[in-house]
C-alpha cells in the first residue's frame, strides 16, 4: 500500500503547525518519516537545507525532533523523573543517580513551566499530566521540534486548554510544535498554520485566520466517493449554510427518521452553538412521551481489574428511544460499568435489571437473550475474531440461532445470504463475505460489528468508543445508525472518552468521576465547560435535569 | 459457482496446504543430502529412497518380477497401522488446538487408553463386534477423563496445560508401565516362556485383519479415517465446532458473544483425550493384542508434529499421517543398504521445523512489508 504519494511539507521555526486529514490520509505516516520510523522510497528530509537520512527515532532525536505518540510510552510504576531520564540516565560511579535525575527533570519542568512533581509515580497522574511527562521527556532529550499525535483525544476540555498554553509557551521560546488532529475547531484555535492531507499528499496549506471548519472539512474529503461533512463539524456550520450532506450519503443507507435535536423531555434550553445538531427537520411523528426504562441500575458497586473499587454505588436508567452517554476522563469507572452491563465483569452489590427482568451477575449469553447488543471498545480483542471470515464474524452472538444455524449444524446458505445483505447495507469493503476480518480496515471492521449487533434488533445497545479510530465518513455513518436505533425504540448507551462525540449524539449524559455519577445532564443543558468541570470532580450544584 | 465461493473452495485450501507441501518437499531434499553425506554416495541415497518408497507404498518391482499380491499388501499393512496411530494422536492434538490448548499429553492419554483396552479386552467375555466397541469406548473414556484433569487445572486453577500435560505423561508412565503392567496386571507365565506385558486380549476384542494373514492391515485405519472425517464435520460444519474455533482464535470475543468458553474447552479437551485413548486401543487391539512392556514409539509426541504439518486440519492430519506412516514403515527397509532407519524421523522433524519456521518467515516478511511505500519530502528548519 502506498501510504504517502509525493507528500511535501515545509516546517518553519517557531510555528504551531496542524496536520489534518481523514484516517488513512497519511498524517501519521508522514510524521513517522520525519521521526525516523519509516524510510521514504523517494524524496528526502531536509533540516535547515541539509538533506538527512533519519534511520531511527534516535537519529531524529539527535537532530532535535521529538514525538509524543497517541499511546503513551511510559512505565506506570516508575516516577516522573525516572521515566524522563529512562535510556539516558545520569550516573555516578556507574550507578543510577536518582538525585541528579530529579534535579535535572525539575530544572526542565521549571524552564518550560510544567507543574510536575519529579518524584510522583506516573501511574498516580492524570492522563493530561502523563502527556506532559511525555512532552518533558522529549524536551529533556533536546527536542526543538515536537510532533504531537492526536494530543487532545484523551483530554478534558480544561486539560486541552492547558496543553494549548504549553504549546504557545514552547513556540514563544522558539520551539516548533506539530499537531496531528481530527478536531478542526481546536486546530483553528491553536495552530498558526494548517496543512491538509488527502490520500497521501499535502493538498492545502492554509492560515487559520483565512479558513473555516467547513472549508477544512471540504478540503479533507473532496473527491471522496460520497462527500460527507464530519459530524464534529456539523455542529457548527456557518450561519445559513446548506448542510453539505444527508445521512443517506453514508453508503446508501436509508435516512433515519428525524426527530428534534433537543432534549428528550422536549424542553427548549438556552440556545448554544452546541445544540445545533444535524439540522434535521422535526417530523413530530416520534414525540412519544417517555418512556419505558429498559436498563435500570441502582447502587452498583464493582471492582476493577486490580481489585480496586471501580464502581462505588452507581445508579442510572436508560429508557427506550433515547441515547444516553457516559462521559468522564479515562479510568473513572465508565469502562467497568460497560463491562458489568455486558456480563463481562461481576459486580459486588446493587441491582441490575434489563427490560424489567431483575438479574444477578448474568452471563453475556443471558443478557443477549434479553435483547442486549454490545459494540465493545477493543475491536480486535472483544468484538471480532480476526483470523475468521467476515461471514463467520457476522454470526458471533447468534451463532446458534437462525439464519446462522439449523439445530447443531451451521446454515451456510443462510449465513452467506445474511452476511452479503449486511455487507451491502453497510457498504463494507471489500464486499467479500469470505475475507478474513484482519484484512479489513478498522472502519470496515467496525461496520461489520455494528451491522452484526444491530441486525439482532436489540432492546439495549451498549456501545463503547464506537467511533474510535474511524475517519469522518465512518463516524458519520455510525452516528446515523445510533440515531436510527434510538428512533426505532432501542435504548442506547454510549460510552466515549470523546466529549464532542457524546455532545453530538446523546439526549442525556451521565458524567462519571471516581466510580460515581458526578452529574446527569439533559441535552438542553449541555455545556462543554460545565461538563468538563464535572469530569474533573466538581460537584453538580443543582440537578440540571428538567 | 460465484467468484467468491470458487476462491473459498479451491484457492484458499490450496494456499493453506501449500506451505506444508513445500516444507515436506524441502525436508525430503535435505534428508536426501544428509544420507548422501553420511554414506558418501549419491547412488546409495537414491536406492535408500527407492527402498523407502517400495516399503511404504507397496513393492512394485517385486510385483513385476512375479511375486504375489503380498508384495503390495504387506507394506500396506505396516503403513496403515502406523498411519492409524499417527492420525488419531494428530487429531487429538489438533482438536485441543482448536480451542487454543497445546495438548502435550496425548502420550499419557494414549497410555491409559491402551491399558483400558487391554484390561477390557482380556477380562471381559463379550461377543465379537460388541467387545470391540466396548474396548474402544472404554479407552476413549479413560483418555478423555485423563485429559479433563489438565482442562480442570487450567480452567479452575490457571495451571498452564503444557506443564500439566507433561507432568500427567510422567504420572501415566509411572502408574501404567512402571507399576500396573509389571505388577498387578502382569501376565501369568505359562510354561517356560517368560512373558512381558499384560495378558493377551480375547479374539473377540481384536480388530479384524482386512487382507488375510500375509498382511497386518487391520481395521484400525478405518476407525482412524472415520474419526478424522467426524472431527472435520464437527469442527467445520456444526455450531459447536464453530464456537470452539472462536474460543481458540479469539477467547475474549467469544466470551463477549456469549459463547460458554469453559464448556467448549472441557468439551474439546475431552474429545482430544478420547482420540488419544482410541489410539492406544488401536495399538493394543490391532497390532500388539496386549499392553506390551512399553508402549514403543512415542506416537503421542509424533501427533504434535503430524498436527502441525497438517495445519491442525483434520483432513490435513490424515494426509500427513498417511505420508509419514508410509515413510516410517518403508524407512526400516533402508537398513538393507546400511542406512539407519531413523532418517524418516529426521524428515518428519525437518518438515515440522520448516512448517514452524514458515511462521517466523511470515512474521519477518509481513513486518518488512508493513513499512509503507512512501515518497515524501519534509523540510524542517535547523533544529
Amino acid at each position: 500500500m502506498q501510504a504517502l504519494d509525493d507528500a511535501s511539507l515545509e516546517i518553519r521555526d517557531g510555528e504551531r503547525l496542524a496536520v489534518v486529514g481523514e484516517n488513512g490520509a497519511g498524517k501519521t505516516s508522514l510524521m513517522n518519516v520525519l521521526y525516523g520510523l519509516y524510510q521514504p522510497d523517494r524524496g528526502e528530509v531536509r533540516i535547515g537545507g541539509e538533506a538527512v537520512r533519519l534511520k531511527s527515532p534516535k537519529e531524529a532525536l539527535a537532530r532535535g525532533i521529538g514525538m509524543v505518540h497517541q499511546h503513551f510510552m511510559l512505565v506506570p510504576s516508575l516516577t516522573v523523573a525516572e521515566n524522563v531520564v529512562l535510556g539516558k540516565e545520569p550516573a555516578r560511579h556507574g550507578l543510577f543517580d536518582l538525585r541528579a535525575a530529579n534535579e535535572h527533570v525539575l530544572a526542565t519542568c521549571r524552564r518550560f513551566g510544567f507543574a510536575l512533581d519529579p518524584e510522583a509515580p506516573v501511574e498516580s497522574l492524570s492522563v493530561g499530566s502523563q502527556q506532559k511527562v511525555e512532552i518533558v521527556k522529549a524536551l529533556h532529550r533536546g527536542a526543538r521540534t515536537l510532533i504531537l499525535d492526536e494530543p487532545t483525544a484523551v483530554l478534558t476540555p480544561q486539560e486541552a486548554d492547558e496543553l494549548f498554553a504549553v504549546a504557545r509557551q514552547l513556540t514563544a521560546a522558539g520551539h516548533t510544535v506539530i499537531f496531528i488532529s481530527h478536531k478542526l475547531k481546536e486546530v483553528l484555535a491553536i495552530a498558526t498554520r494548517i496543512a491538509v492531507m488527502r490520500r497521501g499528499a499535502v493538498v492545502a496549506d492554509v492560515a487559520p485566520g483565512a479558513t473555516s471548519v467547513k472549508e477544512l472539512a471540504e478540503l479533507m474529503v473532496r473527491a471522496s466517493p460520497t462527500p460527507l461533512s464530519p459530524s464534529r463539524v456539523e455542529r457548527e456550520p456557518p450561519p445559513g449554510a446548506q448542510l453539505p450532506f444527508s445521512p443517506s450519503g453514508a453508503g446508501g443507507e436509508p435516512p433515519p427518521a428525524t426527530r428534534p435535536p433537543f432534549s428528550p423531555s422536549g424542553v427548549e434550553g438556552p440556545s448554544t452553538s452546541l445544540r445545533h445538531a444535524r439540522g434535521e427537520r422535526s417530523s413530530g411523528s416520534d414525540q412519544v412521551e417517555p418512556r419505558t426504562p429498559v436498563l435500570e441500575v441502582t447502587d452498583l458497586t464493582a471492582r476493577g481489574s486490580r481489585g480496586r473499587p471501580a464502581l462505588q454505588g452507581v445508579s442510572l436508567t436508560v429508557a427506550a428511544g433515547e441515547i444516553v452517554g457516559l462521559a468522564g476522563v479515562d479510568g473513572n469507572g465508565q469502562r467497568e460499568l460497560a463491562e458489568v452491563l455486558t456480563g463481562l465483569r461481576p459486580y459486588d452489590a446493587g441491582t441490575f435489571s434489563l427490560g424489567g427482568t431483575v438479574l444477578c451477575n448474568p452471563s453475556p449469553a443471558a443478557l443477549r437473550q434479553l435483547g442486549l447488543a454490545h459494540v465493545p471498545e477493543d475491536r480486535l480483542k472483544r468484538a471480532v475474531v480476526g483470523p475468521m471470515s467476515v461471514e463467520e464474524n457476522v454470526t458471533l452472538g447468534r451463532q446458534h440461532l437462525p439464519p446462522f444455524a439449523r439445530g447443531a449444524r451451521i446454515d451456510f446458505a443462510g449465513r452467506r445470504e445474511r452476511a452479503a445483505r449486511l455487507i451491502a447495507d453497510y457498504d463494507v469493503r471489500p464486499p467479500d463475505p469470505t475475507a478474513r476480518m484482519v484484512e479489513l480496515s478498522g472502519g470496515n471492521q467496525q461496520k461489520v460489528v455494528v451491522a452484526r449487533e444491530l441486525d439482532a434488533t436489540p432492546r439495549l445497545l451498549v456501545a463503547v468508543q464506537p467511533t474510535r479510530g474511524l475517519d469522518v465518513q465512518a463516524v458519520a455513518q455510525v452516528h446515523a445508525r445510533l440515531r436510527a436505533e434510538r428512533n426505532r425504540g432501542c435504548a442506547v448507551l454510549v460510552v466515549s472518552l470523546d466529549l464532542d462525540e457524546l455532545l453530538a449524539v446523546c439526549d442525556r449524559l451521565y458524567v462519571f468521576f471516581e466510580g460515581r455519577v458526578a452529574g446527569e445532564i439533559a441535552r438542553a443543558r449541555f455545556d462543554e465547560r460545565f461538563i468538563g468541570r464535572l469530569m474533573l470532580g466538581a460537584r453538580a450544584e443543582t440537578d440540571t435535569r428538567d | 459457482m460465484t467468484d467468491v465461493t470458487l476462491r473459498a473452495r479451491l484457492v484458499r485450501p490450496f494456499q493453506t496446504a501449500l506451505p506444508s507441501v513445500l516444507s515436506v518437499a524441502l525436508a525430503l531434499a535435505v534428508c536426501f543430502l544428509a544420507i548422501v553425506a553420511s554414506q558418501g554416495s549419491l547412488w546409495v541415497a537414491a536406492r535408500a529412497y527407492a527402498e523407502m518408497a517400495w516399503g511404504g507404498f507397496g513393492d512394485l518391482p517385486k510385483l513385476f518380477a512375479g511375486a504375489d499380491a503380498s508384495a503390495l499388501t504387506r507394506p500396506w499393512g505396516e503403513t496403515a497401522s502406523k498411519t492409524a496411530l499417527l492420525t488419531l494422536t494428530g487429531l487429538s492434538v489438533a482438536v485441543a488446538f482448536s480451542v487454543g490448548l497445546f495438548n502435550i499429553g496425548a502420550q499419557g492419554q494414549m497410555m491409559v487408553g491402551a491399558l483400558s483396552a487391554a484390561v477390557l479386552g482380556g477380562k471381559l467375555a463379550l461377543p465379537w463386534p460388541l467387545h470391540v466397541a466396548v474396548c474402544l469406548a472404554g479407552a476413549a473414556l479413560a483418555g478423555a477423563a485423563y485429559a479433563e484433569i489438565a482442562a480442570a487445572l487450567k480452567l479452575e486453577r490457571g495451571v498452564h496445560e503444557v506443564i500439566s500435560t507433561i507432568m500427567l505423561n510422567w504420572i501415566a508412565v509411572s502408574l501404567v508401565e512402571n507399576w500396573l503392567v509389571v505388577g498387578p496386571l502382569r501376565a501369568q507365565a505359562s510354561g517356560d516362556n517368560s512373558i512381558s506385558g499384560t495378558d493377551e486380549i480375547l479374539a473377540s476384542a481384536q480388530l479384524p485383519r482386512l487382507l488375510g494373514e500375509t498382511s497386518r492391515l487391520h481395521a484400525g485405519i478405518l476407525v482412524a479415517a472415520a474419526l478424522a472425517v467426524a472431527v472435520w464435520y464437527w469442527l467445520a460444519r456444526t455450531r459447536y465446532g464453530f464456537e470452539s474455533r472462536a474460543v481458540g482464535l479469539g477467547p475474549e470475543a467469544a466470551r463477549a458473544a456469549g459463547i460458554p468458553v469453559a464448556a467448549r474447552v472441557y468439551q474439546a479437551m475431552a474429545l482430544s483425550g478420547a482420540l488419544a485413548g482410541v489410539a492406544g486401543a488401536v495399538l493394543v487391539m490391532g497390532t500388539e493384542h496386549k499392553f506390551p512392556a512399553t508402549l514403543g514409539a512415542p506416537y503421542g509426541f509424533d501427533g504434535i508434529a503430524i498436527s502441525l504439518i497438517g495445519q491442525n486440519h483434520p483432513l490435513g492430519v490424515l494426509a500427513s499421517a498417511a505420508l509419514f506412516g508410509a515413510l516410517r514403515a518403508g524407512g526400516t527397509r533402508m537398513q538393507l543398504l546400511g542406512v539407519h532407519k531413523s532418517f524418516p524421523e529426521l524428515i518428519q522433524g525437518l518438515a515440522l521445523l520448516f512448517v514452524a519456521a514458515r511462521l517466523v518467515w511470515e512474521t519477518l516478511l509481513s513486518r518488512f512489508r508493513r513499512e509503507p511505500a512512501a515518497s515524501a519530502t519534509v523540510e524542517v528548519p535547523r533544529a
